[in-house]
């Protein structure tokens, strides 16, 4: 499972920081948002990246920025099955699962036993699989009304990950290294492409209800990059984010005056200090936080939706109408502009997430049903608003589940980190096909492999960058999602 | 040593502005190519060190091919000769370069060398590559355009320079100004003059202490003609606590200081604060730098150690721990990693982690450097999987402190690896110190005999702490002047390596960090040093800025002063000083900040992982609040608190939406403002000088006239608002809310109503359903039907379950949605574990983790379904309680006799159609309730807080169970808001955020 650290093509340190910085530049110029916001300490990055050159103190570091490589997908929706589904009884079908059913796993295959369960014996899925679409994609009960899309999924059967355990493979699938303190994806897309709306944040992540990842915040983090990449935690009814409103007396226009007033005594303060550009920077972002505080709540206000499109998500209708909401919402925010949406389903421990230790039926037998209809509905509606192909989407958790149970006759199975599959949808990725393999039980990945880092690498090579050049130098190193491995998968790319 | 002289500084900053020049000599060049035997030092040996020594080196050299000495080069590789003697242009070595396959690809581009370096290989190689004999090559021989070799500056001897004499004017009395206004008169530039003494003490109470100064404060030194007034309030400041805590929170950054260890459990680390005490005393104590270092790497290891001196380890046990790492084995080099990146980042502001897998590529760090400075920890608990990866208290000797010290065997080699693989081991590596300093390079001795350490940390302790070490001095000095400035001399403080930006004045960074060292390394006689310069005391406007700032935006020569917004901790607790409420109490455990119920659902654990201190404790300086690394406060994260995972030299200034919503709504700041409010409206003043008051704590100064008519018209217009606002609530709360709409009460059960099964038991068969949905509760067992006891709580019937079989079922579904309010009234009668009240648990019918359910668990903590398995602690169990649990309308909450235990989200989804029971978790055998339940209401909604308080004072009555007496937050008049709303808009403004 050790992945490689020295791959003779590359070297990771110190390359491409220039590269980057020089392709970043042009894209902070001429911007209307220019002076808005200023990040002093990326800047010094930056005046120290082209040694002599001085350049304006003040840029926003979330305006867009031209990609690096020819971009498939504007933005991506990440669907994080929290807790790991099991691969076997969804989109990995191993019919010889039936004749081994009741065996053990051959000794030559090796594994760390995750948490020290009881090993049990090769079961067969839970529940039948059946073709989907042209293609005939098989797909399992699990997921029926995902199984209409068939032929829109690009399944990758053949993943892999560096660690058994929740806390430290999620932030693995969310940072790319098993270890807290990376940028998250989401913060290097938006880091490295910008933001298309300048009163939403660029990376937003939905929480279940049930509550927060294990390990938390670190999986939304930016990391050692300014705060201003980090994923905003948005929440799927009334008030999306922190801090949006102030107590009920003080309503929109109390607050007007409470700004007026502040604009006058700042702008008495600037004339004293002209040529301030961090103090007029903070004066317009008063104004922008004013106007962030109508549109946030906007961007999840679902009643300007038809019936029909709550309906198709299952809004207000149990067990949908989280999720249904969430995707909708998702949906929304990328019209809106937003890069980078990750939405949880699962949150909390155990049964509480896919973490199907006591009942692979138990669990995704509520589980599945909560996301089946929305993500079918997105799918549908995305390609009905001509948006799919701008979107990609991505689905799975951080492992994949084992093709045995935990004892016998028990229900349930164990993590699985050896071999996985998610799905990609969207984005100018084929649809209808499976690529990769695990071995014929279903445990190991074998043709094709796909390690996590391939998986970011693909997803920011379609989002229009480059993994190897989209580098933050950091403490003497130009650190990168994959640091040193990654390959992009173009054998799906349409 | 002035870099504009040494010609490394003209190798890399030269460059661009030579680029032309360059081409046209390498145009010369690549004509008059030809090499003799004196031209390989001056031409062969640089270009090989340059391009092919980083892989064709070292025990395992890329291809099996050497090319550092001659015996390499003629040997050969895996492919053979790589000289071939018959033909000598027709060398292998040579082909490979021509064709460009050397030096590899690197990122799928080609490297091939530019053609006047082929040329020169071949002009070599023709003439026999002659290599001489003894001559060994050695990759950090010296610096070139790609890597910093050992003569790089940082890593030079430090000796104090002369103080240059300025051209122009009169010569500085203050060493400081002297480096800096010789520059300064070579560009042509006048420094900023002076700034006023407004701004002067405004900006050193911040600098020194993190706090500002009063009004009157401000009025004594603008008036105070004492010439010595400037270096009282120094001294004056540097002997308050308050300056260890500012300076001691800058080290806690590059200490990676957090109260938790992250991951899954993010466990706290218990007494980390033990170690942020020490920081903050160090500093108020001036303890020497070298004693500084010697403790915090080896306080265990030092001769009379003390408590002190071990809790000073805890620096080495701040890292974030994972304790269920994929691999233990794997994981305790990571956390070699972490200890010597954050040493060698902190102390000596190399990037030596770089070098864990490689040479480092840009630094004279050797990979072998890398496991030296690393086998100074391999004795220590690194591959620890229990006691929060540290070691037991027995073998650090002092219960109670989170220290560091040696675990392992010293003969527990611990071996290079190569790519950084653990299954990939090379040679032992024989503890050392780096070899980046040659003169200063040493082997660690092993422990003398009886030691219970291998006494490396000490020995790098002492490596480090050297006076002849020429970066550590220069380190520190470097980080002191940024704290000062804003910006540091060397503007990348945790990187003195290749990469690093160069210093602005590289002599006035020798000369400081000499003067430093040479004077006891006390870092008070520094910030003195500092702070009585001109050049510290500029103002931050200069009257030709526009001209100056074309040529240094970025200030490199220090001409004014620069502007700085304060940070997150010095933001907050200049609100909570605005108010005056900022509690100057120093040291002991962190506090909790409340963090609102939206801001902890990132958390897996929701209701048990936060529970926030007491208000009154929430006032301290913002230094004592607990750092949890899964969920950091969201008021100082939004103000650029740096990330604890990795040591931060130099945190990011951002200015972003989110801090403007921040101190626009946050409840904090408007607690703040309308304390402010109340605490001026109490003195009875004037309209105007209550306005003179807010302008007088918040920004320190009397407002202009101006300002106070701007201000009158606000209060004004709020007041209209806020007016309005209240009449339109009040209206609104005379809406009969109080009492509660019967139809939702959907099951009723008091124990007066009780049916004895016969006339002389006291057992309990059944009670009829109050509510008229008949929902009966029963049981016909006679051995486990509860019994009644008339005189109960408060002298009401109440029924007593034993704790051992009692129970009760309930006829139907008790509630057909989410929503619901249950209230009871119970006592625990010493009952241990699971106990419930009321559940529809069923494991049988699948309805475990999704039941419904009220009971307690360990001594006092309630269970409010699964979902919440901590919902907080009840307290005084044995007495009559009220206990209610809410879910409903976006929230959950459990209350004690009216007070709130737990809020949070709501429930995940429950299933309730499976059966109802009272005192026991369901349909097995167990968690039967040891004690009294009297009464117990279901409503099939979540009930407003005046409803459950309605219900509640009714109960209590009844039961004679003295309600939690609700703080009853005092309602505020529109005056009083109104005049919070102007303390709210100071606190918000640019004058209040930022340091002139």
């Amino acid at each position: 499972m050790n992945k490689k650290r020295s791959h003779s093509a590359y070297f990771p340190c110190g390359q491409s920081r220039r590269e980057f910085v020089w392709q970043m530049g042009s894209g902070f110029a001429g911007l209307a948002l220019t002076d808005l916001l200023t990040q002093d300490n990326f800047f010094n990055q930056l005046a120290h990246a082209e040694t002599k050159k001085e350049t304006n103190s003040s840029f926003n570091p979330l305006a867009p920025k031209p990609p690096q490589v020819k971009p498939r997908a504007k933005a991506c929706i990440f669907l994080m099955m929290n807790g790991a589904p099991s691969q076997v009884d969804t989109f990995d079908y191993k019919p010889i699962l039936k004749k081994y059913a009741g065996k053990s796993l051959p000794k030559d295959k090796k594994y760390i036993n995750s948490g020290g369960r009881r090993v049990g014996y090769l079961t067969p899925e839970w529940r039948k699989f059946k073709r989907g679409g042209k293609s005939g994609l098989l797909v399992s009960d699990y997921f029926p009304h995902v199984r209409q899309h068939a032929d829109k999924l690009c399944v990758l059967n053949s993943c892999h990950t560096d660690s058994h355990a929740h806390g430290s493979a999620l932030v693995a699938m969310n940072t790319g290294k098993t270890f807290i303190g990376r940028p998250s994806l989401g913060s290097w897309a938006v880091y490295g492409l910008g933001n298309e709306n300048d009163s939403l944040p660029g990376y937003v992540v939905i929480l279940d209800k049930r509550g927060g990842p294990i390990s938390g915040q670190p999986n939304w983090a930016s990391g050692f990059m300014p705060a201003t990449y980090s994923g905003t935690l948005f929440r799927p009814v009334g008030d999306p984010i922190l801090d949006l409103k102030g107590p009920q007396h003080l309503s929109r226009q109390a607050q007007r005056s409470q700004l007026d007033l502040l604009a006058q005594l700042n702008q008495k303060h600037l004339d004293q200090r002209p040529g301030a550009h961090q103090l007029a920077a903070r004066i317009k972002s008063y104004e922008l936080a004013y106007r962030m505080q109508a549109a946030t709540p906007e961007a999840v206000d679902l009643s300007q939706e038809s019936e029909h499109t709550l309906e198709m998500y299952g809004i207000g209708k149990k067990p949908t109408d989280e999720y249904g909401r969430n995707c909708l919402i998702a949906r929304r925010l990328v019209e809106r502009g937003v890069r980078f949406i990750q939405l949880y389903s699962g949150g909390g421990h155990l049964e509480e997430t896919w973490d199907a230790h006591a009942g692979i039926e138990s669990n995704h037998g509520q589980h599945a049903p909560e996301v089946d209809q929305p993500i079918a509905a997105l799918l549908t509606d995305l390609q009905q608003r001509g948006m799919l192909d701008d979107t990609l989407i991505v689905w799975g958790g951080e492992f994949g589940r084992m093709p045995f149970s935990e004892g016998k006759n028990a229900p349930g199975r164990n993590h699985n980190p050896y071999g996985f599959s998610m799905w990609l949808a969207g984005g100018g990725v084929q649809g209808g096909i499976n690529y990769g393999k695990t071995d014929e039980l279903g445990f190991e990945a074998v043709e094709n492999k796909i390690h996590l880092h391939d998986l970011h690498a693909t997803i920011l090579h379609i989002m229009g960058l480059d993994h190897e050049r989209l580098t933050y130098f950091h403490q003497g190193r130009d650190e990168s999602l994959t640091d040193v491995g990654g390959r992009v998968i173009k054998d799906i790319l349409a | 040593m002035d870099h504009k002289e040494s010609p490394i500084y003209s190798l890399l900053f030269g460059t661009l502005r030579l680029r032309a020049v360059l081409g046209v000599w390498i145009l010369a060049f690549s004509f008059s190519v030809s090499v003799h035997s004196q031209d390989f030092e001056s031409k062969v040996a640089p270009l090989l060190v340059k391009r092919c020594v980083e892989c064709h080196q070292g025990k395992d050299p890329s291809g099996g091919l050497s090319l550092v000495d001659q015996e390499g080069l003629w040997a050969g590789g895996k492919s053979g000769k790589v000289i071939n003697k018959n033909d000598l242009v027709k060398s292998y070595l040579l082909e490979r370069i021509e064709t460009g396959e050397m030096p590899p690809k690197k990122q799928g581009q080609s490297q091939k060398l530019p053609q006047k370096e082929i040329e020169l290989i071949k002009e070599w190689i023709s003439q026999g590559a002659p290599f001489p004999k003894d001559r060994t090559l050695d990759y950090f021989e010296r610096t070139n355009e790609l890597r910093a070799g050992r003569d790089w500056w940082s890593l030079q001897t430090l000796s104090k320079p002369k103080i240059p004499k300025v051209e122009k004017g009169t010569q500085p009395s203050h060493p400081i100004d002297a480096f800096i206004r010789s520059k300064l008169d070579k560009e042509g530039y006048e420094p900023a003059p002076k700034a006023d003494r407004r701004t002067l003490i405004r900006r050193v109470y911040y600098d020194l202490i993190g706090l500002p100064p009063s009004e009157k404060e401000i009025l004594a030194f603008e008036q105070n003609r004492n010439p010595r007034a400037w270096e009282n309030v120094i001294d004056f400041l540097l002997a308050k606590p308050q300056y260890g805590e500012r300076w001691a929170r800058y080290w806690l950054d590059l200490a990676r200081y957090a109260d938790t260890s992250g991951y899954e459990r993010d466990q706290e680390k218990p007494f980390a604060w033990k170690y942020r005490d020490w920081v903050v005393r160090a500093f108020n104590q001036d303890m020497p730098y070298e004693r500084f270092i010697l403790e915090q790497l080896a306080g265990d290891e030092i001769p009379n150690r003390t408590q002190d001196s071990v809790t000073a380890t805890g620096f080495l046990r701040l890292g974030t721990w994972n304790d269920e790492p994929n691999d233990l084995r794997d994981y305790q080099y990571e956390r070699l990693e972490d200890l010597v990146h954050t040493t060698s980042t902190a102390f000596i502001g190399l990037t030596v982690k770089c070098a864990r897998c490689h040479s480092h590529k840009f630094d004279a760090i050797t990979q072998e450097d890398y496991y030296r400075m690393g086998s100074a920890f391999w004795t220590g608990p690194v591959s620890s999987g229990g006691n929060l990866g540290g070691p037991t208290a027995d073998q650090l000797g002092f219960k109670d402190v989170l220290g560091w010290t040696d675990v392992r065997s010293i003969s527990t080699p611990l071996h290079i690896l190569k790519d950084g693989e653990r299954h990939k081991p090379l040679n032992k590596v024989v503890p050392a110190s780096l070899s980046s300093i040659p003169t200063l390079e040493r082997k660690f001795d092993p422990p003398p005999k009886g030691a219970k350490t291998s006494q490396r940390r000490l020995q790098l302790a002492q490596w480090i702490s050297d006076s002849k070490n020429p970066l550590t001095w220069r380190v520190i000095v470097n980080r002191v002047w940024q704290h000062h400035f804003g910006k540091a001399i060397v503007r990348t403080p945790n990187n003195f390596g290749f990469l690093a930006d160069p210093p602005t004045h590289p002599q006035l960074l020798d000369w400081l960090a000499s003067e430093f060292r040479n004077s006891g390394g006390r870092l008070k006689a520094l910030h003195k040093l500092i702070l009585t310069s001109e050049t510290w005391q500029q103002s931050s406007l200069h009257p030709q800025a526009q001209r100056i700032e074309l040529k240094d935006s970025s200030n490199r020569l220090w001409w004014r002063a620069e502007r700085r917004r304060l940070d997150a901790e010095a933001l907050r607790d200049s609100l909570l000083l605005s108010s005056q409420e900022l509690d100057l109490k120093m040291g002991g455990p962190s506090f909790k900040p409340t963090i609102s119920k939206e801001a902890l659902e990132g958390l897996s654990r929701k209701s048990s992982a936060w529970n926030a201190s007491k208000p009154e404790d929430q006032k301290r300086r913002s230094l004592y609040i607990f750092l949890k690394r899964g969920l950091l406060p969201p008021m100082l994260t939004a103000f650029d608190l740096s990330d604890p995972t990795l040591s931060c030299g130099e945190r990011d200034v951002t200015t972003v939406p989110t801090q403007a919503l921040a101190l626009l709504n946050n409840q904090f700041v408007h607690v703040r403002s309308q304390s402010l409010a109340q605490l001026i409206e109490a003195k009875k003043l004037t309209p105007e000088d209550q306005i003179r008051s807010v302008w007088s704590n918040v920004l320190k100064r009397q407002p202009s006239q101006e300002e106070i008519e701007l201000a009158r018209n606000h209060i004004n217009v709020q007041l209209k608002t806020f007016s309005d606002f209240q009449e339109w609530k009040k209206s609104e709360s005379q809406k009969p809310d109080a009492t509660v709409d019967p139809k939702s009460l959907t099951f009723h059960f008091r124990a007066d109503r009780a049916i004895l099964n016969d006339k002389k038991s006291k057992r309990v068969k059944s009670l009829p359903d109050l509510s008229g949905h008949s929902h009966r509760s029963h049981q016909s067992i006679a051995a486990r039907q509860p019994l009644l006891k008339k005189d109960g709580f408060g002298g009401q019937a109440t029924l007593m379950f034993d704790g051992k079989d009692d129970f009760l079922k309930i006829d139907g579904q008790l509630l057909d949605r989410q929503e619901c309010t249950i209230l009871t009234v119970v006592n625990d009668d010493q009952g241990r574990g699971h106990r419930e009240i009321l559940s529809n648990w069923n494991g049988k019918a699948g309805n475990s983790g999704t039941s419904l359910f009220l009971g307690l668990t360990n001594e006092s903590t309630v269970r409010w379904s699964d979902h919440y398995s901590d919902a907080g602690q009840i307290s005084n169990r044995s007495q009559p309680f009220i206990l209610t649990s809410v879910n409903g309308g976006g929230k959950a909450a459990v209350y004690q006799n009216s007070s709130v235990l737990m809020s949070g989200a709501m429930l995940s989804q429950r299933r309730l159609d499976t059966d109802w029971v009272i005192g026991t978790q369901g349909n097995i055998d167990g968690e039967y309730w040891k004690g009294g339940i009297a009464e117990i209401r279901v409503y099939n909604r979540a009930l407003t807080d005046a409803e459950r308080s309605f219900v509640e004072a009714e109960l209590a009555e009844r039961y004679k169970i003295s309600l939690t007496p609700l703080k009853k937050q005092k309602k505020l008049s529109p005056e009083t808001l109104a005049l919070a709303s102007l303390c709210h808009v100071l606190m918000n403004s640019n004058e209040f955020i930022y340091i002139d």
